[in-house]
């Protein structure tokens, strides 16, 4: 840098060799390709050379040793995409399903220290995977992408803030609040709502019960993920249930959510209104919504 | 910062503990723990905010917890990460932990995150990094950070400290205290060829809190730290001199794969009573011939779990 005294300590310098080192070892273990290529490229692009890196014995050498920390990254977090996706596994076959979790993982390498993150853009990720020159009306690749999109709902339900401990359990109380406009009734923190091109819930069900479910033909599907008491639900929902939750959701009145599940269902307000009446408690049970008093 | 040399820093010897883990969460909502006191993953419990929070704050109402941490990445050379830090503040606080460890390791550069637990090499340089990094964290937590040595598979050239050299300057430069996993000693030292007992009996024994068991894998060409079988033998001999040397300090379990039934748990670090008596349990290091073996299994965390 001009005008800059290039006043270098010894300090600083192998500060820098420490950093160097840390890229050179991090890349090794996150690039794809075989060990060598790998150690290769990496002491190219960081000036080092492993074997004058890292102390070789007489049993193991030094890329033997990096390869027992380039082999652990991926198999440990093969069983992290495996532990949240175990549905796309099943569905996939393993080798299918480890091919596209490395190469995740290779687009996307965690960033962050919380391990919930790292399956954060799974879904996404299959979906850029898909042909580019896919059959219109052809649905099949849509099947892993809403697979993984439900798995993921349920790992983020079972985990984000909900209404545990902060908001009094009113499911029980008989009242008729929600006859009266906008009554109070609020759409639960730990809600997601699912639109999805198969219908998933019993094949992840079955796949979490070690069973061997068939994969279902397509049909349009509303999905609500929810968790009350610390039980996570997944329900399939008629589609102006759906809509008045999304419109609760994103307008926060239940008035224009009603107006928005009739316009979008094609279902009248004063029918929707009429079933409201019988279905919000059991919204209300399933923690899809709640009552603020 | 406290540097005088108090006894486990003033903490207490906690007795014999277990991980929690998901596995027996349903075992601990409906059971007496039996155990003396358990660690928790940090980061399994910091965003989650579902049953495993209910389950934490349960048993933390009936035995003490200790937090114990993988992300910290006190070695890193990328920026201290203040936002996780300040978590795992907030973490402290609903939880009252008895006190909070992590690893003298690092676990990625560049914002990558490679979820394992990375050897320095172990200058003078690392050691003065890593000293102003401890300095700055225990200010952040007000507390004394616990370091636990990892097992290693390689050695730097560049390395002039010996580990128990390099965690005995950091104790004197920091005053931060040690958690002796045994078994990762156990490991490291089959690995590189250096003496176990010698580490254990060259490392400060005041500064020592806790102590790590677990079982590890031989894997022919190097032994791996799996945390998926029982403690063998040479480990618990090792523990046993590391309870003489310390004085006594608090003892806990680590079986992160292929973890039991909860009865069985806590019949494994039970045998720590009878391992003081002299009584060895006569177990083998287990033997792998396969190389799929996954050293610091982390998939544990990941388990659904529902009320």
């Amino acid at each position: 840098m001009l005008f800059q005294t290039p006043l270098i300590t010894s300090y600083k310098l192998q500060m820098a060799e420490l950093v160097n080192i840390q890229r050179w070892l991090t890349s090794i273990m996150v690039k794809p390709g075989s060990l060598a290529e790998k150690v290769q490229r990496a002491d190219q692009h960081y000036h080092l050379d492993h074997s004058a890196v890292i102390r070789g014995t007489d049993r193991m050498s030094p890329q033997q040793k990096i390869g027992i920390y380039a082999r652990g990254y991926i198999a440990r977090l093969l069983e992290c995409m495996s532990a949240e996706f175990p549905a796309v596994k099943y569905l996939m076959g393993e080798d299918l399903f480890e091919t596209f979790a490395k190469a995740y993982l290779i687009r996307a390498p965690s960033t962050s220290p919380d391990l919930y993150d790292l399956g954060k853009h799974f879904p996404a990720f299959l979906k850029a995977s898909q042909p580019k020159n896919k059959v219109v009306g052809n649905q099949t690749f849509d099947l892993p992408v809403d697979l993984a999109t439900l798995e993921r709902a349920i790992a983020e339900a079972a985990r984000i803030p909900g209404l545990e401990s902060q908001i009094p359990d009113t499911s029980s109380e008989p009242d008729i609040f929600h006859l009266f406009g906008d009554a109070g009734i609020h759409p639960s923190p730990c809600m997601l709502l699912l639109y999805l091109q198969y219908p998933l819930i019993d094949f992840v069900r079955a796949v979490q019960h070690d069973e061997q479910p068939d994969a279902p033909p397509p049909a349009e599907s509303y999905v609500v993920v929810s968790r009350k008491n610390y039980i996570v639900y997944t329900h399939t929902l008629l589609p102006w249930q759906w809509f008045f939750l999304k419109g609760l959701q994103s307008t926060g009145s239940y008035r224009k959510a009603v107006e928005d599940a009739a316009r979008s269902s094609g279902e009248s307000t004063d029918s929707i209104m009429a079933d409201l009446v019988l279905w919000l408690p059991i919204a209300e049970n399933f923690g899809y919504v709640y009552r603020a008093l | 910062m406290d540097k005088t040399k108090t006894q486990r820093l003033g903490l207490p010897n906690l007795g014999l503990g277990v991980g929690l883990r998901s596995k027996h969460y349903s075992h601990l909502m409906h059971n007496d723990p039996v155990i003396d006191w358990f660690e928790i993953i940090s980061e399994n419990y910091i965003n989650n905010f579902g049953y495993s929070r209910r389950v934490l704050e349960h048993v933390a109402g009936m035995r003490p917890i200790v937090m114990h941490g993988v992300s910290m990445s006190i070695g890193s050379t990328d920026p201290l990460n203040l936002t996780y830090l300040q978590q795992l503040k907030d973490l402290a606080n609903f939880v009252n932990p008895v006190w909070i460890s992590d690893h003298l390791c690092w676990t990625g550069v560049a914002h990558v995150n490679t979820h394992d637990l990375l050897p320095m090499p172990l200058t003078l340089e690392s050691l003065e990094h890593v000293t102003e990094r401890v300095n700055r964290v225990q200010d952040v937590l007000q507390r004394p950070l616990i370091l636990e040595n990892p097992s290693t598979y390689m050695e730097f050239h560049s390395s002039v400290l010996h580990e128990w050299e390099f965690m005995t300057e950091l104790v004197n430069k920091t005053g931060c205290g040690l958690l002796l996993d045994v078994n990762n000693v156990f490991v490291s030292g089959s690995n590189h060829g250096f003496d176990p007992e010698f580490y254990i009996r060259n490392i400060p024994h005041h500064a020592v809190v806790q102590i790590h068991i677990a079982g590890p894998t031989d894997c022919e060409d190097y032994i791996l730290d799996t945390h998926d079988q029982s403690v063998p033998t040479p480990v618990w001999k090792l523990y046993r001199l590391a309870q003489e040397l310390t004085g006594g300090v608090s003892t806990l379990l680590e079986w992160d794969a292929n973890i039991p039934e909860y009865d069985e748990l806590v019949a494994e670090v039970g045998k720590a009573r009878q391992v003081l008596l002299g009584d060895y349990p006569d177990v083998p290091v287990y033997r792998s011939p396969y190389l799929n073996a996954v050293s610091n299994p982390v998939d544990h965390q990941l388990q659904i779990t529902n009320g």
